[in-house]
């Protein structure tokens, strides 16, 4: 990959970040209403002094431009997102930094095992076009990608947990349970995890094996293909060495963008399985009007999606000669 | 070469099974000796643990579970001991002695003496004479000012006497937990009130209370998990540990009671409440709320400083006429799915022993409305639409901070005024908007609003909900109507003063009377609180009080002293895993996840799936070589 091409890449992501932590500010200031008012909320008995004190303590006080926007630009750069309106004397990196783990540990399995299964079923789907896989499998796509994660998410909580028991209704692992070693800790974070995992996996499944699928498809009328099979070689090896790799470019960019909008996903599987993740946190941020906490998850969702367009250009780079240029 | 590639077949499935094995055990972790553990379920956050921060029910449950106060709640909401045990006040009742409980200690080991109280009393006598004002979220100070505090001391190490400005009763209701000096004066005002400075006591576990239960361990916004207290005064209550526990959705809330996750919820919504009523193993209650849902009228209409779009509003009776038009049992009816009583006062019925219902009360008559409303002088135009006193059509500006039951009850107005010629412009607005909206000139705000919609709560005596209302209160933008009447901040100071009941009764029916009649709020109805709980863990479920309350988020901490074990054999007592010390305060550090933290466990799920995938690509290389050989 040319250097040139890395330096662009690079300085379209920085440009983007800076735009991003530009709009933040102004976006969250521009809502209606006294912050001062709003951080007070409804008490009894709050006078002009009160409201004052409450100005001069959060830095309101000072004109928006520049000093709240230097102190806004100087605090982000060192990693300072203010502190949480609602966890009280909680600062917002500590207060995202707790939900982050749980996100990850979700979405992060959810992709892998959705790109495993995805990717496999989508492939022969279309290594089998016409067939009956083909149509039970791709039916099945199309109803898993079209379903809404709240959708699935509580269908399986409603059969599996509270219907039949399996499997815990909440959580990451029970609240207040002591372990006696790390097996049992995992056994439990397991049992919290499967409905959750299931949900955004099989979400997430459909929509890989479609574009896989339609990906094979067009591969297979390649001359390359045709030529591979008039070697003689197997369909297995046709299919994983010639058509496969070929086929894997438009899934790879769809895998790496998706994974910029993992926070944007959890909200509503969190929220059905109360996973403390990001999303749960961003649904209590907003019902309590935390705009501070609101504004780091922006921060975050979108750095996030910039980041991962960047390792999709950066990848593809790697995977195809002809965009490097 | 197979061989090898068996061997790493069996380390891979090993290695997976590790996992799967996990995703395939339904129940919890099993431990030698379970503890006995009410679960409670809220949709409230549970961010706080530091008492002068609370401002949601869950705050103030968290805080009197872990705190004494000074005079508790018995079951009927009368004073019962607690951090005192016995109290009197003088003839002239301005001086007010309270005799600290013998013997008793913090979860911690130390004393639990008069010098506490004290301290927590002139805390608050310190924080109000301060410039700030007020401390944390600023709820609780208003107990003891409403009550005329003006100066606390020990006489002796168990004798707390208290003087107030004023004679009154008020002090054996004032909601202050009793905190420990020797935690809490380590720390400034600043540090307790202000969540920004540095140094803020968040009041981390291990909590050192007073109370049955404190709090061992918080995960902020998830969950917060109390262990009994060993030194707590009384018979030690029959749950080992009591967790609460904190859902964005009460879909999932009600599943988990469903499945038994759960022991008790609150805020589950009509709908849900009544699917659960007829479920076995669950128990319901609907107890009356302590609040209501008002309508509030910006009565200053177009005066200076005020910015209505009709001067109609400052019309009383234009506001009274409007009262008839709105059908508050159908609201009861179709908007709560008839949880809840029809709304008249501000006192609510909750509050059996001082709530009266008007003389004159408005029911629903649009022809009555459309009568009154023509004898006012607001005459029909030709487009049906009736005209204010400058001959301009009335389309009132009605909103609410975002809430469905306001959602729809709005709808409904809209349809009932649109009958008597009175147009609306319905819509939400965020609730940090409307605080500033509503403020008048006198609070620095501009009073651009008509009518709104939204709701107060109350304590166990109506003191604060009448407080609202006073002069003084419109520039602190509670009094959110600019209601003023004289006669009634008049008879708020003498309900204050008040140390007969029915003296005080006869005072407090007479604002309910003079604030019904302003038609500064029509209230159309007390929302019910609905509780649901299973009955095969616990039993002793009591209600608080008993015909009209719920067990738990009441007054005090009675509702989980009363629980006993619904499976046990023999008579009722701490469990045997308490007994054997399996769950008392104060617990190790954050102990609770065994010491093993996500990231180890995110790391050790990576290493697996790495493990499982290098056997896949070696596996697929072998397959290759083999077929190119």
């Amino acid at each position: 990959m040319g250097a040139r091409y890395l330096a662009g890449r690079l300085a379209t992501a920085g440009v983007t970040i800076l735009l991003i932590v530009l709009l933040n500010f102004i976006l969250f200031r521009a809502l209606p209403g006294s912050p001062e008012r709003l951080l007070l909320g409804r008490i009894p008995g709050v006078t002009q002094q009160v409201l004052e004190s409450t100005k001069a303590r959060w830095g309101l006080d000072k004109p928006l431009f520049p000093d709240q926007f230097v102190a806004y630009i100087t605090s982000t750069a060192q990693g300072d997102l203010g502190f949480s309106y609602g966890a009280r004397g909680r600062p917002v990196t500590d207060v995202i930094g707790q939900r982050l783990g749980p996100t990850l540990l979700l979405f992060g399995l959810g992709e892998i095992v959705a790109v495993i299964v995805g990717l496999a079923l989508g492939a022969y789907s279309g290594w089998k076009r016409g067939g009956v896989f083909d149509y039970l499998g791709n039916g099945l796509s199309l109803i898993l990608y079209s379903t809404p994660y709240f959708l699935l998410g509580m269908g399986l909580l409603l059969l599996f947990a509270t219907g039949l028991g399996w499997f815990p209704t909440f959580g990451m692992v029970t609240a207040g349970a002591t372990y006696a070693g790390p097996l049992e800790y995992l056994a439990d974070l397991g049992s919290h995890l499967a409905l959750p995992l299931a949900t955004v996996s099989l979400g997430l499944v459909g929509q890989y094996a479609i574009v896989m699928r339609s990906s094979v498809v067009e591969t297979l009328s390649e001359d390359y293909v045709t030529t591979a099979r008039a070697m003689g070689l197997r369909d297995g090896r046709v299919l994983r060495s010639h058509a496969l790799p070929n086929a894997l470019l438009p899934t790879v960019t769809l895998v790496a963008i998706n994974l910029g909008y993992v926070v944007a996903g959890a909200i509503t599987v969190e929220v059905v399985f109360n996973w403390p993740g990001l999303g749960t946190l961003t649904v209590n941020a907003l019902s309590s009007r935390d705009y501070p906490v609101l504004q780091g998850v922006f921060l975050l969702l979108s750095v996030g999606v910039v980041f991962a367009n960047l390792v999709a250009d950066l990848v593809y780079g790697l995977l195809d000669p002809r965009v490097r240029a | 070469m197979k061989s090898p590639i068996r061997a790493r077949l069996g380390a891979a499935a090993a290695a997976a099974a590790l996992i799967l094995g996990g995703l395939a055990t339904s129940a919890g972790p099993v431990v030698a000796a379970d503890p006995l553990i009410l679960r409670v379920g809220t949709d409230q956050a549970l961010e706080t643990l530091n008492p002068w921060h609370s401002v949601t029910y869950a705050d103030y449950e968290i805080f009197q579970v872990q705190y004494e106060l000074l005079v508790g709640f018995d079951n009927n909401l009368e004073p019962a001991p607690a951090f005192a045990d016995r109290w009197e006040s003088s003839a002239d009742q301005t001086t007010h002695t309270f005799h600290v409980r013998e013997g008793m200690k913090w979860s911690d080991g130390e004393p639990a003496t008069c010098e506490d109280a004290r301290w927590t009393y002139q805390f608050v006598l310190d924080v109000v004479a301060s410039d700030d004002g007020y401390v944390g979220s600023g709820f609780l100070e208003p107990y003891l000012t409403n009550a005329g505090l003006s100066a606390v001391e020990c006489s002796d190490a168990q004798t707390l006497v208290v003087t107030t400005e004023f004679p009154t009763t008020l002090l054996t209701q004032a909601y202050i937990p009793i905190l420990p000096k020797h935690v809490w004066s380590q720390y400034t005002q600043d540090q307790i009130g202000n969540a920004e400075a540095e140094g803020f006591f968040g009041n981390e576990p291990p909590v050192v209370g007073s109370g049955p239960y404190v709090t061992v361990a918080w995960e902020p916004g998830v969950f917060i998990r109390m262990a009994r207290n060993p030194n707590y005064w009384g018979t030690p209550g029959v749950p080992d540990e009591i967790i609460f526990q904190q859902f964005a959705s009460e879909d999932t809330m009600v599943q988990a009671l469903r499945s038994g996750e759960l022991d008790y919820v609150r805020g589950t919504g009509a709908n849900q409440f009544d699917a659960l009523a007829n479920e076995p193993n669950i128990g319901t209650a609907e107890g009356y709320s302590n609040g209501y849902t008002y309508i509030s009228f910006n009565t200053r209409g177009q005066q200076e400083g005020y910015h209505a779009s009709t001067s109609a509003l400052s019309d009383l009776a234009f506001r009274d006429a409007l009262g008839y038009a709105i059908n508050r049992q159908e609201l009861v009816d179709k908007v709560l799915n008839g949880h809840g009583v029809v709304g008249t006062t501000h006192v609510p019925p909750y509050h059996v022993n001082w709530h009266v219902e008007p003389d004159h009360p408005r029911n629903f008559d649009l022809a009555e409305a459309n009568r009154r409303l023509d004898v006012a002088g607001y005459p029909r135009g030709a487009d049906g639409r009736r005209t204010d006193n400058e001959g301009k059509p009335i389309v009132l500006r009605l909103t609410w901070p975002d809430s469905q039951d306001n959602s729809a009850d709005a709808q409904f107005i809209q349809g009932w005024f649109e009958q008597i010629g009175i147009g609306v412009d319905a819509f939400v607005t965020d609730e940090g908007k409307l605080i500033d909206d509503l403020a008048g000139p006198e609070a620095g705000g501009e009073a651009n609003w008509d009518f709104y919609m939204w709701g107060w709560g109350g304590d166990p005596d109506p003191m604060s909900l009448l407080s609202f209302f006073t002069t003084d209160q419109i520039e602190a933008a509670t009094n959110d109507c600019f209601y003023s009447d004289a006669r009634y901040d008049e008879l708020f100071m003498l309900q204050q003063r008040a140390v007969d009941v029915a003296t005080r009764q006869q005072y407090i029916a007479e604002m309910q009377q003079l604030f019904y009649d302003a038609a500064c709020y029509h209230i159309p109805y007390y929302d019910s609180e609905l509780h649901a709980w299973r009955t095969d863990k616990f039993a002793g479920w009591v209600k608080q009080p008993a015909d009209t309350g719920t067990p738990l988020f009441g007054f005090g901490y009675s509702g989980y002293m009363a629980l006993t074990d619904a499976n046990a054999v023999i008579a009722p007592g701490p469990s045997a895993a308490a007994t054997a010390g399996a769950t008392e305060a104060p617990a190790p550090d954050g102990a609770d996840a065994g010491g093993i933290s996500t990231p180890v466990v995110i790391g050790g799920l990576v290493v697996a799936v790495v493990v499982v995938v290098g056997f896949v690509v070696l596996r697929r290389r072998g397959g290759a070589q083999a077929e190119e050989e």
